[in-house]
């Protein structure tokens, strides 16, 4: 059984090509992480704003959560490249399109908060999962709210949900690669251009798809490292 | 001093705390006992402002819990409280637990707290648990720890909501022992427990509850010897 079509996978290491795929890579993995550490820390944020006393702090977190988990990434993405500049107004608008790179910082905003979203549910999902006895065992011995919150209850939360937290940390490398559709030049991208100039698109894909494989399985290996290293003596991760 | 007086409770339509009224002085050991639902943990949680009350009056020396002025915060600084489940910090070791308060709301140094710590696992006979996480503990264990680190913050009062009803027999007493021990250099104690041995060794009033109420009320030789109430008689034969 042959092919019609005409395998070449130098692609993957001829230049510019291979170089290509790095560097698409290279960008994939800023995008992911800075993307990251906005969404977890905001995420941590929102997620305990929604269980605090104070009812305009629980309605605003509420509101930011069901607004960016509810519409599709894609299209947030694309709101923020379009409409996003013209918030500031209409000359500020004008300096912000200029600025190069655009489409690269907001590819990592429009991934952070998006993402943020879905860290806070889990937030709240973990905070759920405490007893109300343990809480209640924190304050009886003096501490206020947000010592609570602090040094207990966001440390203990954190832990019980590490698992959701990996598969959020992978989701969002995937997620990267929607940001081709406003000509950022990471992995996906790459592995486009390279099928347009070489018509080698099944070998750039191919490649493409073991890079992204090779990026989640290590972070699920550094995700399990720190995991065995937080985790709650007795709860998670048993050997 | 915790006076309670007249407090009434409701949890939405449903009164859970009718017309209480007691009075526990400095140094008292004071038992409530009573069958599950009658109102007990949630009397507990009023003293310590866990819980709103709708009527009446709670002073802790002298100070009204539903004062909105009030800083409950600071009020339960003075108030340690012991639960079933001891509700320790999963993610802490024994020594974390217990010197957390301290430095956080004391601002005790690290060492200081530690120090003191190390004192309070001595006391309650597990100094040699102090790295161990919860997890790795036994039940009579964790307990203790949780006594420690009510203690740390130095309580004026201690309340124990069912300290030994989530331990197999063999755990109870060395439970017990500290808590007899503590009643015994003068703490002043509040404790919903079952335990008659506890309650004779060292009870000045045994409170028996049901439905939201105080149904009766005496010494150990008075409440569990001659109870005097028919529902306290009932509650008696079930649990001996
Ligand atoms: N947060 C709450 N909301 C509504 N009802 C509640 C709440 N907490 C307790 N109750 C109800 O109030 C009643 C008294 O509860 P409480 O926990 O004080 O009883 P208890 O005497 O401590 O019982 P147990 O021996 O089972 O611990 C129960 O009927 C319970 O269902
Ligand atoms: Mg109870």
């Amino acid at each position: 059984m042959g092919f019609a079509y005409d395998f070449d996978w130098g692609v993957l290491w001829r230049q510019p090509y291979g170089i290509w795929l790095l560097q698409g890579l290279w960008l994939t993995i800023k995008i992911g992480f800075v993307a990251w550490i906005v969404a977890f820390f905001l995420g941590v944020l929102v997620g305990t704003l929604r269980v605090t006393p104070w009812r305009w702090l629980r309605f605003i977190s509420t509101a930011y959560t069901e607004i960016f988990r509810n519409i599709p990434f894609l299209v947030q993405l694309f709101f923020w490249y379009y409409a996003g500049p013209m918030i500031f107004g209409e000359s500020l608008g004008r300096q912000i399109n200029q600025i190069v790179g655009l489409n690269f910082y907001v590819a990592i905003l429009a991934l952070g908060l998006y993402t943020a979203s879905r860290v806070a549910e889990h937030m709240r999902a973990g905070f759920a999962s405490i007893s109300r006895d343990q809480y209640q065992a924190v304050l009886s011995t003096g501490m206020t709210q947000y010592q609570m919150y602090r040094y207990v209850i966001i440390p203990y939360a954190l832990r019980i949900i590490i698992p959701p937290l990996t598969t959020e940390f992978l989701t969002i490398f995937k997620n990267s690669s929607v940001a081709m559709t406003i000509g950022v030049a990471e992995l996906t991208f790459m592995s486009y251009r390279i099928d347009a100039e070489t018509f080698h698109g099944l070998e750039a894909t191919t490649g493409a798809m073991v890079i992204y494989l090779i990026l989640g399985l290590t972070v699920v290996r550094a995700m399990g490292i720190i995991e065995a290293r937080f985790k709650i003596p007795g709860m998670i991760g048993r050997e | 001093m915790i006076e309670i007086k007249n407090v009434n409770k409701w949890f939405g339509e449903f009164q859970v705390l009718t017309d209480i009224n007691e009075t526990i002085e400095r140094g008292q050991t004071v038992v409530i006992c009573g069958p599950s639902g009658s109102g007990k943990s949630t009397l507990l949680r009023c003293i310590n402002g866990l819980e709103p009350y709708q009527k009446g009056q709670i002073l802790v020396d002298g100070v009204s819990l539903s004062d909105p002025k009030t800083n409950l915060y600071k009020l339960r600084e003075n108030i340690g409280m012991v639960f079933q489940r001891f509700e320790l910090y999963p993610h802490m070791t024994a020594l974390q637990n217990i010197t957390l308060a301290p430095m956080k709301v004391r601002k005790l140094s690290k060492d200081k707290a530690r120090k003191k710590a190390m004192e309070l696992l001595q006391r309650v006979g597990i100094p040699d648990k102090a790295d161990s996480y919860p997890a790795n503990l036994s039940g009579g264990q964790q307990q203790r720890v949780a006594i420690a680190r009510s203690l740390a913050m130095e309580p004026k009062y201690m309340m124990f909501d069912e300290p030994t009803s989530a331990l197999d027999p063999e755990m109870i007493k060395e439970v017990l022992d500290v808590m007899i021990d503590l009643a015994k250099e003068g703490m002043t104690m509040l404790c919903v427990t079952h335990e008659m041995g506890f309650a004779r060794e060292v009870a000045d009033e045994i409170i028996f509850m049901d439905f939201g109420k105080i149904v009766e009320r005496g010494t150990y030789e008075g409440f569990f010897k001659n109870p005097k109430s028919e529902r306290a008689k009932e509650f008696l034969k079930q649990i001996l």
